[in-house]
């Protein structure tokens, strides 16, 4: 059932879900699909449009998130998060972008995002990585973290500061100075690296600073906050079905285990979670795509559902299966693999929270201001 | 309705109208007389005046009495309503669940009849449908009507009716047909002149310390065979329409209201200091007003993504029963954290902050409520598990 979504909305979500019916492997063999397999399935997705961001392209955060939702369906091991949240970030100001940026958003590549280092939190405000100025301009000095795809990235968008200030340069994946290893994740398929910056240099085309800096970093948040909500919903609710499945097959005690009201709730509470997520999803995309103020906010409010929510549905749903979600070959843990990683990307429930609190205390704060004065 | 709250032109100028006509017109708190047949009447003018102003049925037929216009705008006005903080319509249960019915299932007599006094508020209605032995279980209500000399003859006992001692028509569920037809067909609508000999009405009192339920006790009511609404045996399919449309439409300008709560629990929190510090300034108060905050905002963008199926002209589906979930779930947390947060200070007593810690016990108290009446949580989740995800049934 998708309700309210136009013609070619519906279009885009069936044909990238057809596409990866055909390209991408079951979520049950998901560790063993080959970098090979993981290429081919990328390149179909780019030849399908799915980066068609900004003046060339048609995708808004609607559609992306569509498209996200159906890669978090199928599980697929792909660098689009970190590629379409960087055009979604940069698109609105494409034109006014140093050259190396505008060139990044109508351009092909796969884009990782570095903004994490060793014991930092999603905020982009204090990166230790530095802008520094070398004897040929601007060089990148630090290290990041737990950055999406790294192996499979031509373009990395580096948060760092210059002159004390927030600023991102974007870099090849394979300049010069720059060091690549992979990282140790909970879901292994997401393909995490680490980024070594030993005065990696960057023309000046390619770095942001000042107030646009600013802009671009919580259009970057939002974006990839909704593009990893959107993929916790799609990974719920591929295993929700799943679990609903087996629950009107399975039998025990002479009946199927489906028709026991213990479990009928645990699906039906699941499945309004999975359902609502993707409704706060949607409205935010929405928002960001008008242009719309409250748009960080909406996004905030999602990704904090979302982030416990996706979650909850897949316990639920391992309860539902019982002992066989706990064997390895079942799909059941890839899933929640999934899902606890996109819980933490772009900010966690309690990030969410603790900045969305702060907000409604400011805002109570200001309107008794107000009502003093 | 789009996705998001992007008015069309219309829709806008009428948003803003109703906010000029409430801001101006809406009785306060004080305005209103504390005995409660004084405050019925009050209520009854209040009503009256709206739908003079035309904010009540505004999308009911214009021939009996309604706006004609597109079911959308009655949300837009519902919401300000909520918004602007005005006292619930008196005659609500006719307006949401009795009025709906009759205009789908009623005759042309019927309407012509009702309609018009449903809406300006001079005859309340009160729906009869749980008994001390029917509440989730509706089906196995007991009240009977039989049918003799052109009229039913109404026995047996209901209860929640709400208003039922200012009501003066009450739709009864009632059993009709004998036990050779299965269970929900032997069930029939019955619209009672509550002002009939045999009727007796006992209001309860309510932990929130109120009065406005009633037990009916029918007693060999004659009630005249065209007072039948649709044809015998109907009463089930008619019961699940009304509820179904007020599961439907009633998110959004619930959660209005949950959201104007929501600053006003912010206010409060604002105002109350706890060894020298406000409550608001504790960064554990406020992430549980986030999380308060949370619910009652996914609350609205469900609501608004499922009610564009109503707004179309379809039927309220089974998504009525994820919205009232969530509902339920939001209005529980939000006044469950006012308690919570509020609590420490609320036993200070301050005599200047008697009223607002009133509110909260009242709001806190009836939020319970919230996944018990109009259909239990668990009775949502049967519904889900059967019509949604079409699990086995039990």
């Amino acid at each position: 059932m998708e309700l309210e979504l136009t013609k070619e909305q519906s279009w885009i979500s069936e044909s990238v879900d057809t596409l990866l019916s055909r390209e991408w492997v079951a979520p049950a063999d998901i560790i063993s699909a080959s970098a090979e397999r993981q290429r081919r399935t990328w390149t179909a997705l780019v030849e399908f449009g799915a980066l068609g961001i900004g003046d060339e392209g048609e995708l808004g955060a609607v559609e992306l998130c569509l498209i996200a939702r159906a890669l978090g369906s199928h599980l697929a091991s792909v660098p689009f998060l970190g590629s379409a949240a960087v055009r979604l970030a940069l698109a609105p100001q494409a034109r006014s972008l140093p050259a190396g940026m505008g060139a990044l958003v109508s351009g092909q590549d796969a884009i990782g995002i570095a903004v994490l280092e060793a014991g930092s939190g999603w905020t982009a405000e204090r990166a230790g990585t530095r802008l520094a100025r070398g004897s040929d301009g601007l060089e990148i000095r630090g290290e990041k973290v737990t950055i999406e795809q790294l192996a499979a990235a031509g373009q990395l968008a580096v948060v760092a500061t210059l002159d004390g200030e927030p600023a991102v340069a974007v870099t090849p994946a394979d300049a010069a100075g720059l060091t690549r290893r992979p990282q140790r994740c909970f879901d292994e398929t997401v393909l995490m690296g680490t980024a070594r910056f030993d005065a990696v240099p960057v023309p000046g085309g390619s770095v942001l600073g000042g107030p646009e800096a600013r802009t671009v970093l919580r259009r970057l948040m939002t974006a990839g906050s909704l593009l990893a909500a959107a993929e916790a919903v799609g990974a719920a609710g591929h295993i929700l079905d799943l679990a609903c499945r087996y629950a009107g097959q399975r039998r025990q005690f002479g009946r199927t285990i489906g028709s026991f009201q213990a479990l009928r709730h645990i699906l039906a509470d699941a499945y309004v979670r999975q359902e609502s997520g993707w409704s706060a999803v949607r409205y935010a995309a929405a928002a960001l795509d008008d242009g719309d103020p409250e748009a960080a906010r909406a996004a905030s409010i999602a990704k904090a559902y979302v982030s416990r929510g996706a979650r909850e549905v897949a316990h639920s749903a391992m309860q539902v299966f019982g002992g066989i979600a706990f064997t390895a070959e079942h799909p059941a843990h890839r899933f929640l693999r999934r899902i606890s990683v996109r819980a933490q990307q772009f900010g966690d429930a309690a990030h969410h929270e603790r900045r969305l609190g702060r907000e409604l205390a400011e805002r109570a704060a200001r309107s008794r201001a107000g009502g003093t004065a | 309705m789009a996705h998001r709250e992007r008015l069309p032109r219309d829709e806008a100028r009428l948003r803003d109208e109703a906010r000029a006509f409430l801001a101006e017109n809406v009785p306060s708190a004080a305005d209103l007389p504390r005995s409660l047949d004084a405050r019925i009447e009050a209520l009854r003018g209040w009503q009256a005046r709206c739908y003079r102003a035309g904010y009540v049925g505004r999308a009911w037929p214009r021939e009996f009495g309604g706006g004609g216009r597109p079911p959308v705008e009655q949300i837009v006005v519902d919401q300000e309503l909520a918004a602007a903080g005005a006292p619930e319509f008196v005659n609500v249960v006719g307006l949401d669940v009795l009025g709906p019915s009759l205009l789908r299932f009623g005759t042309e007599r019927q309407r012509q009849r009702h309609i018009g006094a449903i809406l300006d508020a001079t005859q309340i209605w009160c729906q009869g449908f749980s008994e001390p032995e029917a509440g989730s279980d509706l089906a196995s209500l007991r009240t009977r009507a039989v049918l003799k000399d052109g009229h039913f003859v109404l026995s047996g006992q209901k209860t929640w009716v709400s208003w039922g001692q200012f009501a003066r028509w009450c739709g009864v569920l009632a059993r009709t047909e004998g036990p050779g037809r299965p269970r929900h067909q032997g069930i029939s609508m019955l619209i009672v002149d509550m002002d009939s000999p045999g009727v007796d009405v006992r209001p309860m009192t309510q932990i929130t310390g109120h009065a406005e339920f009633c037990e009916l006790f029918f007693d060999d009511v004659l009630v005249p065979e065209e007072n039948l609404l649709s044809n015998r045996g109907d009463g089930w399919k008619i019961a699940m329409y009304t509820l179904g449309h007020e599961r439907g439409t009633a998110a959004l300008p619930r959660q209005v209201k949950l959201r104007t709560w929501l600053d006003r629990l912010a206010a409060a929190l604002g105002d109350r200091a706890l060894d020298g510090r406000a409550l608001l300034d504790d960064p554990g108060a406020q992430i549980a007003l986030a999380q308060a905050m949370i619910g009652i905002e996914v609350l609205r963008y469900h609501a608004q993504r499922t009610v564009g199926d109503f707004l179309s002209g379809g039927a309220v589906g089974p998504e009525s029963s994820s919205v009232k979930l969530l509902m339920a779930e939001a209005e529980q947390r939000l006044a469950a954290t006012a308690v919570e947060l509020l609590g420490p200070a609320m036993e200070q007593a301050d005599p200047a902050e008697h009223d607002e810690d009133a509110f909260w016990e009242e709001t806190y108290l009836y939020s319970r409520a919230a996944s018990v009446y109009g259909g239990t949580r668990q009775i949502q989740r049967n519904i889900i598990a059967d019509r949604v995800l079409a699990l086995p049934q039990e």
